[in-house]
């Protein structure tokens, strides 16, 4: 069966994955250096630009922002989603097609465009409200995920195992409870880990709508690497490497998802 | 059920009779819900109500703003500051006939035409030890692949900019094979294209993986049987069958890398703009709203060419090539 991965093709592999790697672990070496200005190889040893980071209070307010505006988008996409889903996957609706083509519509148009878009909406009716903008923004880009996976799992649902139930004597809503939702809540949980991290990494929506109050992470590091040059942004990649890092074991481990399955 | 309060009760019966008593109440519940439940889901419009919210949404805040923003492009322009209304094609004149525009955009087509095409070979052997490989090796593969999908966009940047610098990773690997003055990388297209290259694999990958994936491996075996070599069966079996794939991942990446702004503009600097950078230019910093909703019109309309042609032709290319086979 193996025959089909032969050795060069093994050695492809690993040289493509090494360059798949290497630019997160340079920052991770280059943030120990012991040098006022980045290089390679990293000379010396030191945590101080660690320390540097995490004593900022800059780095740290964009860093709860972006946590707290992703859990908001997150709450917000899951009400507005999978209500939705459920009711596409389940019910006859109207033009159907027409409404999935509307839902998926986000994923086509760039997003930069998207929070172009909103923007010059959001300025001709004059309103400001800037975490409220964000909120919406990000929903308009992660809604589609949402309602795609759990409409994915709403459709593996076993009818038949609901009709048991049923006959059995079950009341719907305790069908709805034992039955059908232990089946959906994978799709549910993929979405909207889906949905955070989309919100949390989101450049392109931000750049448009963020103002000095309502600073995203992204944006901030942006503005790090525009303006700085000692290791101290080696250091705050690093952090958000390791952040990563830790996300994919809560993902894998914690939640019981593969990654594969998120990102299809 | 309240008699069972007036009997003595032995003490070993009571905890049944306490269930029995839940589950007569919960009895009551549940005719209650059950009667809620018929309510709202038994009804016609049950669908409607479950669906409207989330497409409300997007009208208001996706679709409307988008239109907008088309409209705009058509229907105003800015001379020398001042806005001028009524119908115009001038915006998008302005793009195909200044020089420095046209090039922007070429320099976009070429960029996401180039990712897309070296993502495909990058993506190729990954996918098939994906595939074809064991399940440890195709673990290993998925999650080193796309594990750096949770690190934002400008960290990963940001890595090729320290490996691609003057005193990075890369000139410290040349000079050991005594190369002295390494080629000067960041802040050109090559940059862009190295780092675009990167960001957007995980997007062909997949794709491919799942289309080779479904490939029979009894034909592949035949052909091996039958005397094919490893080169053959590549290029014979696994690549006209996984072209559906390749045409997703090709689409998916030529969207997303003629879009992109944040690795153009970390690892490209001001020297090589993508048209994400010249909508940000014009509307942040001049103030030409026209201008870049018209920018961003056309980049709707390449990402729609790029999925039309990639999935259609592709897609009719693939039937007649597969007909015999079938």
């Amino acid at each position: 069966m193996n025959e089909t991965v032969s050795l060069p093709l093994r050695i492809t592999v690993g040289i493509i994955l090494a360059l798949v790697v290497a630019p997160l672990l340079v920052p991770v070496l280059m943030s120990i250096s012991d040098t006022p200005y980045i290089v390679f190889p990293p000379q010396g040893f030191t945590l101080k630009w660690y320390g540097e980071v995490l004593a900022n209070p800059e780095a740290r307010g964009s860093f709860l922002f972006s946590l707290e505006l992703a859990a908001i988008v997150t709450a917000v996409s899951l009400l507005l989603g999978v209500p939705c889903a459920a009711g596409l996957t389940r019910y006859r609706v109207a033009g159907q097609d027409a409404v999935l083509g509307l839902i998926l519509s986000p994923l086509i148009v760039p997003l930069i465009v998207t929070g172009v878009a909103l923007l010059q909406v959001f300025a001709l009716m004059g309103w400001r409200a800037t975490l409220m903008q964000l909120v919406i923004g990000h929903t308009v880009v992660c809604l589609p995920y949402v309602i795609r996976s759990v409409s994915a799992s709403l459709l593996l649902v076993n009818r038949s195992l609901e009709d048991a139930a049923a006959v059995l004597g079950a009341p719907p809503h305790v069908v709805a409870m034992k039955v059908i939702w232990p089946q959906v809540r994978p799709g549910i949980l993929a979405g909207g880990t889906f949905c955070f991290i989309v919100s949390f990494d989101d450049y392109p929506v931000s750049m448009w709508l963020a103002d000095g109050n309502h600073f995203p992470v992204p944006l901030y590091l942006y503005t790090v690497i525009e303006r700085s040059f000692d290791p101290s942004i080696a250091a705050i990649a690093s952090l958000m490497i390791f952040f990563a890092l830790l996300l994919v074991l809560v993902i894998e481990k914690v939640f019981g998802l593969s990654l594969a399955r998120l990102a299809s | 059920m309240s008699r069972t309060e007036s009997i003595d009760v032995p003490e070993r019966v009571t905890p049944h009779v306490t269930r029995l008593r839940a589950n007569a109440k919960e009895g009551a519940f549940a005719r209650r819900m059950a009667k809620v439940w018929e309510f709202a889901t038994g009804t016609r419009m049950a669908g409607y109500v479950l669906v409207a919210p989330a497409v409300l949404f997007l009208a208001v805040w996706f679709v409307w703003p988008v239109l907008t923003m088309v409209h705009l492009s058509l229907t105003s322009r800015v001379v020398e500051g001042v806005s001028v209304e009524g119908f115009t094609l001038e915006n998008y004149v302005r793009l195909f006939s200044s020089d420095l525009y046209f090039r922007i955009l070429l320099r976009t087509l070429r960029i996401a035409l180039l990712t897309s095409l070296f993502t495909a070979l990058f993506a190729y052997p990954l996918a098939i030890a994906i595939a074809r490989g064991g399940p440890s090796l195709a673990r290993l593969v998925t999650i080193t692949l796309l594990a750096p999908l949770l690190v934002n966009v400008v960290v990963r940047s940001y890595g090729w900019q320290t490996i691609l610098n003057k005193t990075g990773a890369l000139a410290w690997v040349l000079k050991i094979f005594g190369i002295s003055n390494p080629p000067v990388l960041l802040y050109t297209e090559w940059a862009v294209l190295i780092a675009c290259v990167h960001v957007y694999l995980p997007f062909m990958v997949m794709p491919i993986a799942g289309a080779i994936g479904r490939i029979d491996r009894s034909v592949e075996e035949a052909a091996r049987v039958a005397g094919a070599t490893r080169l053959a069966v590549l290029r014979r079996i696994i690549l006209p069958l996984s072209l559906p794939g390749l045409a997703v991942g090709a689409s998916l990446v030529f969207s997303l890398s003629a879009a992109a702004y944040v690795t153009p503009q970390i690892l490209g600097g001001n020297f090589s703009p993508l048209l994400g950078t010249l909508i940000e230019q014009q509307i942040l910093t001049l103030n030409d709203w026209p201008f870049g909703a018209a920018i961003s019109t056309l980049l709707i309309a390449l990402v729609l060419a790029s999925n039309l042609i990639f999935l259609k032709l592709v897609s009719r290319r693939f039937a007649r090539w597969t007909a015999g086979a079938r």
